[in-house]
């Protein structure tokens, strides 16, 4: 009676498990492919111009420059990740992809874009190209899995870049942010004072020093939440290839 | 009467006849009933360690009666710390869950997990609302080192700033009073780390509001003591309506039973909603919210609004939801929370 009634408790739980695992419909594969592959594509461009503009300047100054209008379009088309998280069509967390999307989307546009004076700064070239090298590997592992045919080097770049490209493009974020803060208390840049009508005051200043001290408790725990997934992923691979 | 009278009489002669009848033999006396006792060994879900094994466990036994021996075993981890479950991936057992009617054998094997430190909802309620209470006032007196030290306990010159110190007062001593008078909580305990939590999230918010609605720089509303009084017409209506909600559910509750009803509107006006919305406790506090935006014209009063609608819509949709699929006779015509809307 024991093992029967534990068996079909555990049939249904596989069935559960089945019914949350199956992936997004035709459609919605379709459109995530297509997605997915103009994402590469763009991010491409955005090295590709980064490496030319190099290549022609003989210098990595300035280089911002050359990128900076696929960079925007590009990092803001990952606000469509929101989206999709949303509707149940990807099934991650709506809040942990809203944080990291809305994050890379604020740097764009709220710091750099907003600060002209930060654009020539060498730190943005180091956010700029461990965004891009990441977000290369990163939709082109989405594209290969939604194809059912993931090569083991894209998928093995996907969980080990990070180990250098996270602290990279970190470092390049709060060196850009401290960069901007002279500026902005300066010009008072996004900044509302009391009195106004809607009895309302917003410093953009300290609010960039909040989101840089807000680094230290989140980076730690998204760097070792992929660690934990490369062991989950990778590991039993290499342990595998270990033994032969 | 004297018809009952007769019957008696007849009853009484009767009586007799049925005495001489031949009696029937005894049966042999049956066999008592052998229970079948239960073999419980509880597990650690973490280290798989058998913590705990039970015999001649009866099988009308609840999973409280199961936490309660285990207890008994190890002091520290009393029945509302504990977690008990049939597999390391199911769900929860419930406390009413009985022995034998669980997809188990004779012997069963439950995995423990320790859920920390608990406390009982009221006094996580208690603190969530004390908080506010003491902090809004703070910064209604101006204590120092909130404004600049010109401002020291200072009073606003505005009516309207006095106005919302005595609403949002009497909300929150509206909400302790319910708690400790009102409300029947059904849920036993949450853990002590929740408490962090919510009380980080309200004290942080009514720190945030008191703090421009108490600001000496404080601007009245557009639309000047009209738009004070509608506010404040919003505001009572809404909490006069959801005291009056609390008071229905309160009824449909027996004390210590867990027999759920359908919530159907009383006498009471404020209670006609529930025609239209399972939970209208919901739709009035956020309606005393809107009309306390209205009647301070603060943006952070009005970001508070929307961040607890769309809390309280979460909680509201789960509610409803349990009650359709707990009564089938459940009054398709309701909404969770805004009538024919959401």
């Amino acid at each position: 009676m024991s093992a029967a009634a534990s068996g079909t408790s555990k049939a249904a739980h596989g069935d559960v498990a089945a019914k949350r695992k199956k992936g997004p419909g035709a459609l919605a594969t379709a459109y995530l492919v297509i997605y997915n592959v103009v994402m590469t594509a763009g991010w491409l461009v955005i090295a590709v111009g980064l490496v030319r503009a190099y290549l022609a300047r003989g210098s990595y100054h300035g280089l911002y420059y050359s990128i900076e209008k696929p960079l925007k379009f590009f990092q803001t088309g990952a606000v469509l990740e929101i989206l999709h998280c949303a509707v149940g069509i990807v099934p991650s967390s709506v809040v942990l992809t809203g944080f990291q999307v809305m994050s890379r989307v604020f740097l764009t546009w709220a710091v750099t874009h907003s600060v002209r004076e930060v654009q020539s700064e060498d730190s943005v070239l180091l956010f700029v190209t461990a965004w891009t090298v990441t977000e290369i590997i990163r939709y082109s592992f989405y594209t290969f899995s939604l194809l059912n045919h993931l090569p083991y080097l894209i998928k093995w770049a996907r969980y080990t870049f990070f180990i250098v490209l996270y602290p990279m493009g970190v470092t390049g974020e709060l060196l850009t942010i401290y960069a901007a803060l002279p500026y902005v208390q300066k010009t008072g840049l996004y900044s509302v004072t009391l009195p106004n009508k809607y009895n309302f005051s917003f410093d953009y200043y300290t609010f960039l020093i909040l989101i840089m001290i807000s680094y230290i408790p989140l980076f730690p725990q998204l760097y070792f939440h992929m660690i934990r997934q490369r062991k989950k992923v990778l590991g039993h691979i290499e342990d595998y290839g270990k033994v032969e | 009467m004297d018809v009952l009278a007769l019957e008696a009489k007849k009853a009484d002669i009767v009586e007799p006849e049925k005495k001489a009848a031949p009696r029937p033999k005894p049966k042999a006396p049956k066999k008592a009933k052998r229970i079948v006792y239960f073999e419980v060994e509880i597990v650690d879900l973490k280290t798989k360690e058998k913590l705990l094994l039970l015999d001649k466990v009866e099988p009308t036994a609840t999973v409280l009666d199961i936490k309660a021996l285990f207890h008994k075993s190890y002091p520290k981890w009393y029945p509302a710390r504990q977690s008990l479950r049939l597999d390391p991936k199911a769900k929860c057992l419930k406390d009413e869950d009985i022995l034998q009617t669980l997809p188990v054998g004779t012997t069963a094997s439950f995995y423990f997990s320790d859920l920390g430190p608990q406390l009982t909802w009221g006094t996580v309620f208690l603190a969530e609302c004390a908080g506010p209470l003491i902090i809004y006032l703070m910064f209604y007196f101006r204590l120092p080192f909130i404004y600049s030290p010109k401002y020291d306990f200072t009073s606003s010159k505005h009516w309207v700033v006095h106005l919302a110190c005595i609403c949002h007062s009497f909300h929150y001593i509206k909400r302790i009073l319910e708690t400790l008078f009102v409300h029947r909580i059904s849920h036993g305990t949450m853990p002590l780390k929740n408490i962090f939590k919510n009380c980080g999230y309200y004290w942080s918010t009514a720190a945030w509001m008191a703090y421009y609605i108490n600001h000496p720089l404080y601007t009245t509303p557009y639309y000047g003591q009209q738009q004070v009084n509608a506010g404040l017409y919003i505001f009572l209506f809404c909490q006069i309506g959801n005291f009056s909600i609390h008071v229905a559910l309160r009824n449909l509750k027996i004390p210590g039973s867990k027999t759920k009803k359908i919530p159907y509107p009383t006498k009471n006006p404020f209670t006609w909603i529930f025609w239209l919305v399972s939970c209208p406790n919901y739709t009035y506090e956020v309606g005393s919210w809107i009309g306390f935006t209205v009647m301070t014209q603060c943006v952070p009063v009005a970001f508070f609004t929307l961040v607890a609608f769309i809390q309280m819509t979460v909680w509201a949709k789960g509610k409803h939801r349990s009650y359709l699929k707990e009564f089938r006779d459940y009054p398709t015509l309701r909404s969770s929370i805004l009538p024919f809307i959401l």
